[in-house]
């Protein structure tokens, strides 16, 4: 699971509960995967995410190092800050842990790198 | 000298690959374990021809687990004491052979072996009693002689078959009251209902004896008994051999059963209304392993297989009339008659656990081989997202339709475990492709996240109009505004695609009666592959067929009934809008709804 998946998940499904966001993540391996560095596609996808959560996120897993907790305007230009994120998004990638509902503390489990995000019928409201 | 050292070599490469691509370590300790590194399941290494060298050698140690992965040319044998592995090492490492070639096996010790195994989660269903030993090896013999008859007596697709006392009508899945066969269920079976009723299973004598004949190979397709023609208890004596039976509960629980041969299976209750039973369409069974772990019995399905020899099953019924009273609605045929355009949320949704998701899951593999090429339409369609777009696959499959494409992020969902698996290896490299297992009426994803979604050939699968539209709301919700998304579904007319096979279309014999199948309390057609849908809800088989299994040489179907509702001209439109969309684009595309649509 990759950062930017992680942005759009939540568990507002599950009954009782209002927001569900951000998941919080536990993660018992990491891997790390490099991929060519697009400045451009950084750029674009930035605002399309909840920078907080991401910057959260980043650091609960060990990896926010270097990331300001707000963004700056003109993020765009910092290139040293793009190559941060491009690797933050693209190249880190939980392997195995869980994800915890921030209300219901209902867990999601990864493996292999993926999430299961499936509830059962009674879960769901 | 010179050749030792090459063998020694050859070894540290093996062992060097070993540990890299399995983590398992090569040892000169003799263990329990060895690994024959040039001969495994690519290698056309079968388990018996290592049985047949520790037999013409005569050496006394019981035979080993063997442990081969699909595509692997090495194999791992696993013994029960370090000596016996180590008798087997000095016997035949260098000494025997490893193919038709004369190259010798090579072997080396290992501290470990890969765990292939798969720990089955679920209980057996409630009301499945198996006796087993219930019949002598004399009495099987016996009921061999009077059952077991020529080929040419009668054929059923893939297995024979013979009726006592009435004929069960397969088709229509009952017995006709009216029509009492001549041969009543030979007086040979009077022992096995004494036995039961000293064992304390009161169920009187059955009058109905169906016996079908199963070669190595052959299975029967997931069903459940019909209710209503049959009183609440079935037996089913086996015979010749073993088989393993799956159990498949609406609630997603999967069970493997062991039904050694002599056995009688009992079925009542859950097990006889509530649960679907079938036979693979095998030559061999995984080996089905007991064992106690933290004080919990539990059922492990190894990497080992048995072969399978012909097996004679005799299923006793007891006919009844009148409407089935039982309490378990989802497999009834005698619930009120629900019509698919208001099908109850709990049982839609029971209908497709069984008849859309467990299908998916045991078809992942092989379907993967048939559909890997993404439709035109839906290229087009994603070529022309704009660089940083954030897009969602919903039930993406394979994710045949993620396109090789660096600019965008794409989020493949799926349910199914088994597709998403090939998914994820289909995506990597793709630097901004990722996957999640979700569902589609209940997306854990958020709400005006997405610039475009694509839901390629899913909303077919929902089989309630709630449900149809409840997935269309919620690609509408999961858009931002002004997002974009390319819906598709199979079209109920396939004249203008290339899914009619013309000389099948006239071949139909329209007098013959439908099979019908009832889930959820709905009557659901099975239909005729390659001809004209003549309904909208419909169950189209899929026709397994081992493509890349090296074991299995010829392979008769193995059908799984796939859910379908086909779509209408305008109905996915007016679902969209319905949905609150507005249509951009609606084309007719190779038998296929398609409607582009826009979020206000
Ligand atoms: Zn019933």
């Amino acid at each position: 699971m990759k950062l930017i998946t992680h942005n759009m998940l939540t568990s507002k499904c599950l009954k009782g509960v209002m927001t569900g966001y951000p998941l919080a993540i536990n993660a018992t391996d990491i891997k790390v995967t490099e991929v060519d560095f697009n400045p451009e596609f950084i750029t674009r996808v930035i605002p399309k995410l909840d920078w907080e959560v991401l910057w959260a996120a980043a650091n609960s897993i060990g990896h926010g190092e270097g990331l300001p907790k707000t963004l700056e305007p003109k993020y765009e230009e910092n290139e040293d800050l793009l190559k941060k994120l491009h690797r933050v998004l693209l190249e880190v990638e939980v392997e195995e842990g869980n994800l915890t509902c921030p209300e219901s503390g209902r867990q999601f489990p990864i493996s292999k790198g993926i999430p299961n995000m499936l509830l059962t019928e009674a879960e769901v409201q | 000298m010179n050749d030792e050292n090459k063998s020694l070599r050859k070894r540290k490469r093996f062992a060097a690959r070993l540990k890299s691509s399995k983590g398992i370590l090569c040892t000169e300790t003799p263990g329990k374990y060895v690994v024959l590194c040039n001969a495994g399941q690519a290698t056309g290494l079968e388990k018996d021809y290592i049985f047949k060298l520790i037999k013409e050698k005569e050496l006394d140690i019981p035979l080993p687990k063997f442990i081969a992965e699909k595509g692997e040319s090495h194999s791992f044998l696993v013994f029960p004491t370090s000596e016996d592995c180590k008798l087997f090492y000095d016997t035949f490492n260098d000494k025997a052979k490893a193919d038709e070639n004369g190259t010798p096996l090579y072997m080396t010790f290992v501290e470990t072996v890969p765990n292939t195994e798969v720990i089955c989660q679920h209980e057996n269903p409630k009301g499945l009693h198996l006796l087993n030993n219930f019949i002598t090896s004399e009495e099987e013999k016996i009921f061999l002689k009077l059952f077991d008859w020529n080929p040419e007596t009668n054929n059923l697709k893939n297995r024979l078959v013979r009726h006592y006392g009435y004929e069960f009508r397969y088709g229509s899945n009952d017995v006709d009251l009216n029509n009492p066969l001549i041969e009543k269920i030979p007086n040979e079976c009077e022992v096995l209902w004494k036995r039961l009723s000293e064992l304390g299973f009161d169920v009187g004598v059955p009058d109905q004896l169906t016996v079908n004949k199963y070669q190595p190979g052959q299975g029967i397709p997931s069903h459940v008994d019909r209710h209503s023609p049959f009183e609440g208890t079935i037996l089913s004596l086996s015979l010749g051999s073993d088989v393993v039976m799956d159990w498949k509960h609406h609630s997603g629980k999967y069970v493997p059963v062991l039904i050694p041969t002599r056995s009688l299976l009992i079925m009542q209750d859950e097990a006889r209304y509530d649960w679907q039973h079938g036979i693979q369409p095998r030559t061999w069974d995984p080996v089905i392993d007991h064992r106690l772990e933290n004080g919990r019995n539990i059922k492990v399905i190894t990497s080992d297989t048995i072969q399978r020899q012909t097996r004679i099953s005799l299923t006793f019924r007891w006919t009844r009339s009148g409407p089935c009273q039982c309490t378990y609605k989802t497999l009834c045929d005698s619930v009120e008659k629900a019509s698919p355009d208001n099908l109850e949320d709990k049982l839609a949704s029971n209908l497709e656990e069984l008849h859309v998701h467990q299908v998916y899951e045991q078809i992942a593999g092989h379907f993967s081989t048939t559909r890997h090429k993404p439709w035109p339409k839906v290229v087009q369609f994603m070529q022309g997202v704009v660089p940083g777009s954030v897009v969602l696959d919903l039930g993406c499959g394979n994710g045949k339709n993620i396109l090789r494409r660096n600019d965008i992020v794409q989020i493949a969902g799926e349910r199914s475990s088994g597709l998403l698996a090939e998914c994820k290896e289909h995506i990597r490299g793709i630097s901004g492709a990722d996957c999640v297992r979700l569902d589609l009426l209940n997306t854990t994803l958020r709400d005006e996240t997405a610039d475009v979604v694509i839901c390629i050939a899913v909303i077919h699968h929902f089989s309630s109009p709630a449900r149809r539209l409840q997935s269309i709301t919620t690609i509408n919700r999961l858009l931002r505004k002004g997002g974009r998304a390319l819906i598709t579904v199979w079209a109920k007319d396939q004249t203008k695609s290339n899914y009619l096979l013309k000389s099948k279309q006239d071949q139909l014999n329209e007098t013959e009666p439908e099979t019908q199948v009832t889930v959820a309390g709905v009557n659901l057609p099975v239909h005729e592959n390659r001809t004209q849908f003549k309904h909208q809800d419909l169950l189209v088989p899929w026709k397994l067929r081992k493509v890349n299994e090296n074991k299995l040489s010829s392979q008769p179907d193995n059908t799984l009934l796939r859910y379908y509702h086909v779509f209408e001209e305008n109905e996915l439109d007016d679902l969209c809008k319905e949905a609150n969309f507005i249509i951009e684009d609606s084309f007719y595309e190779e038998g296929n709804w398609c409607v582009v649509c826009k979020k206000k």
